[in-house]
């Protein structure tokens, strides 16, 4: 059953492969097409948002990842305190969704992060995944949105054989399940 | 099985995209002056055609954009791809 403060607390090691949920970090979505939006971001996190598809840009604090081209994904790279989260939620709300720039949502609680690490990782996630990972992952920083195991998932290359899945918190039992199953057959 | 090539994020699977039917199907600028049957016949009435046909797609596990496909349906073969709003690049 969903367990509203986590959904999976394991982190498994499969030989070369080890997996493990990263704690609820913060999320943000944000979408909008006005043109001072970009700089409006740039000012408050110091970091702008990718404009070229499928990529991300990160700092120390934060990564923003592309979805579509109105539409992107803010995570904080370490895990934040509730007051700190709520700070920048507002902050982000006043400046941009207030004055009609745009909008953001919190999403802390809709997507389970979960990290893959290993030189098996593409293995793993070719078995159930149409996406063609080739340039996925050479390149640092890449995003992808895709299927995995019919599940949408989506994944930010954060290092070699070291990336970030995001998958939506009702879903993510079954993914990590179909994951753990799949691991012990690589 | 074939290959889409999102105009946002690149090629991608088909299983990824969902189709969104016959594209470029005017709305009557009056519908209350229609008839019942030229009302059904924008609603309802689609081509479905062996060969190249205009089509709208939804990259509905990706960027979650629509845009346009010419396809040839004997073949799955996609001519061109194009974004909502853009002029098809091959005469209908």
């Amino acid at each position: 059953m969903l367990n509203f403060e986590t959904t999976l607390q394991d982190s498994k090691t499969y030989g070369d492969l080890t997996l493990s949920e990263v704690e609820p970090i913060l999320k943000i979505n944000l979408r909008s097409n006005k043109r001072e939006f970009s700089t409006k971001i740039g000012k408050l996190l110091s970091i702008l948002p990718p404009i070229e598809a499928n990529t991300s840009s990160s700092n120390e604090d934060y990564s923003i990842l592309w979805l579509s081209p109105d539409e992107w994904l803010i995570y904080s790279n370490n895990k934040i305190s509730y007051e700190q989260q709520n700070l920048l939620e507002e902050n982000l709300f006043n400046n941009i969704s207030n004055i009609n720039q745009g909008s953001v949502t919190n999403v802390t609680d809709h997507w389970i992060m979960i990290n893959l690490k290993g030189s098996k990782i593409y293995d793993l996630l070719s078995k159930s995944s149409p996406y063609d990972f080739k340039n996925f992952k050479i390149k640092k920083g890449s995003v992808a949105q895709t299927l995995l195991n019919h599940t949408d998932v989506i994944l930010h290359n954060i290092g070699d054989n070291n990336l970030n899945l995001f998958v939506r918190r009702s879903f993510s039992e079954d993914l990590w399940l179909w994951i753990n199953d799949s691991a012990r057959f690589l | 099985m074939f290959i889409i090539i999102c105009p946002y994020c690149g090629e991608r699977d088909q299983t990824e995209f969902s189709s969104g039917g016959e594209a470029h199907i005017v709305r009557p600028k009056q519908p209350t002056e229609l008839s019942d049957d030229e009302w059904a016949e924008f609603l309802f009435m689609r081509k479905n055609i062996k060969g190249i046909q205009f089509e709208r797609w939804n990259h509905s596990h990706g960027c979650r954009k629509w845009f346009n496909v010419v396809r040839d349906t004997s073949n799955d073969k996609i001519h061109a791809v194009y974004k909502m709003g853009e002029k098809p690049p091959i005469n209908k």
